[in-house]
């Protein structure tokens, strides 16, 4: 009697340190599955006293100058094209929401950029995120309140582009530092120091001609490839303030 | 208290403060509460909670393809079957120089797998500047880790006991 009594009250259920326990593993199934959309809500109601005011925004007068430069630059030969008239409505059409940047990643391998501005207000997977200077990112996952951004420099990133100059094709790929690499499809491109990127028009991912940045170096041809570093002309270590895209490719 | 500190790991991952960063790289904040406890808890609860931040790491970090669990896993064990040090001041600075060679460890697995997933496009030199991160990560780490594994051990030893996960004790 006293041995039935005593394994019924070892029970693991009788235990709270095992319903802790028990708890915790399911808190950690529940983040695991929801891509840590919990956290994220969390951080945003923590952050929310503290998001940026608008006095920063002179600081990015700079990019927004050297944007509007590769913009109409853009905007003079678009008009000469048939197909790149058609690229603008597709732009004209996207809906934009502004978002304020309330966590960042900008420094070793995990870059992103959390905003403020979640599944609730209509951001979904797959917008794709400028700030002044040009293209940031892609929207990766979404929460009730947030988005995280997965920006161009991480390692996760590849992108179509494009060299408006020599009209050639490449890939920009994200190392986990500040300057991605343009790879160019063809290795006899005749790339120079300066020339402006953006993004390709025959990408499925992004709209075309948005400005990404400016080629800072041409390396060696390695294996017959021809690679390139980025000088990205958005800062996301320094932008406060987005635009969350959503446009009809 | 120490185990509910765990769940305040993704809110500083996601603050990120850039004054807290060298070259704007920032520490690796997981392994400041790792060590302390897997060197108070033991191997075993190393493991476990090198287990479980991977796992929440990995559900808020941008990577997909990537994972910090192998690293964190490896540096629970090792950090279990370390002493605490008699004598205070050089314990201090053993936090920094440990911090530092796990930072090293994890950093290093990490881009492993970034290569590996690059290997079949032939682009796998591209990435070899980034092991700057590593270096950076590195050093940042070894910094702050001092001050706050030692914060950490006083705060974990007070409550230890309470909160072992696995006990291989029979009562």
């Amino acid at each position: 009697m006293v041995d039935i009594q005593r394994i019924s009250t070892n029970r693991w259920w009788h235990k709270k340190k095992n319903w802790g326990l028990f708890i915790f593993l399911l808190f950690l199934f529940f983040a695991r599955i929801s891509k840590g959309s919990l956290y994220k809500d969390l951080y945003f109601l923590i952050s929310k006293p503290f998001w940026p005011v608008q006095s920063q925004r002179e600081v990015l007068t700079k990019s927004v100058e050297q944007e509007f430069l590769i913009r109409l630059n853009q905007l003079e030969k678009d008009n000469k094209r048939l197909r790149e008239i058609l690229s603008l409505q597709r732009l004209s059409d996207s809906e934009s929401i502004s978002a304020t940047v309330i966590s960042r990643k900008t420094g070793s391998w995990w870059r992103q950029i959390i905003l403020n501005k979640g599944s609730k207000d209509g951001v979904e997977v797959g917008s794709f995120v400028v700030g002044p200077g040009g293209l940031l990112g892609r929207v990766d996952n979404t929460s009730l309140f947030t988005a995280s951004v997965t920006l161009l420099t991480s390692p996760e990133s590849k992108v179509g582009i494009w060299v408006e100059r020599i009209k050639s094709h490449g890939l920009l790929v994200g190392l986990g530092n500040d300057y991605p690499k343009v790879i160019f499809y063809n290795k006899d491109v005749d790339v120079e120091v300066g020339d402006f990127v953006l993004s390709s028009p025959a990408s499925t991912l992004l709209p075309p001609n948005i400005p990404i940045g400016v080629i800072q170096s041409v390396d060696p041809e390695l294996k017959g490839q021809k690679t390139a570093n980025l000088f990205l002309i958005a800062k996301p270590q320094a932008i406060d303030w987005v635009q969350i895209l959503k446009v009809k490719i | 208290m120490s185990l509910i500190s765990f769940l305040f790991i993704p809110l500083v991952y996601f603050w990120n403060p850039n004054w807290m960063g060298f070259f704007g790289v920032q520490p690796y904040w997981p392994l400041f509460w790792l060590l302390p406890w897997s060197m108070i808890h033991g191997s075993l609860d190393g493991l476990i909670v090198g287990l479980c931040l991977g796992l929440i790491l990995d559900s808020i970090s941008p990577e997909s393809s990537f994972t910090q669990i192998p690293g964190l896993v490896l540096c629970g064990i090792w950090f279990g079957k370390l002493d605490f040090s008699s004598n205070t001041i050089i314990g201090h600075f053993r936090y920094g120089l440990i911090c530092s060679m796990a930072s090293f460890l994890c950093g290093s697995l990490y881009l492993f797998q970034i290569l590996i997933d690059n290997l079949s496009e032939n682009s796998i030199f591209l990435y070899f500047p980034s092991i700057s991160n590593i270096f950076a990560k590195v050093f940042i780490t070894g910094l702050y880790a001092p001050l706050l594994c030692s914060l950490l051990v006083g705060f974990f030893k007070r409550s230890k006991g309470r909160y072992k996960i696995i006990s291989l004790k029979k009562n």
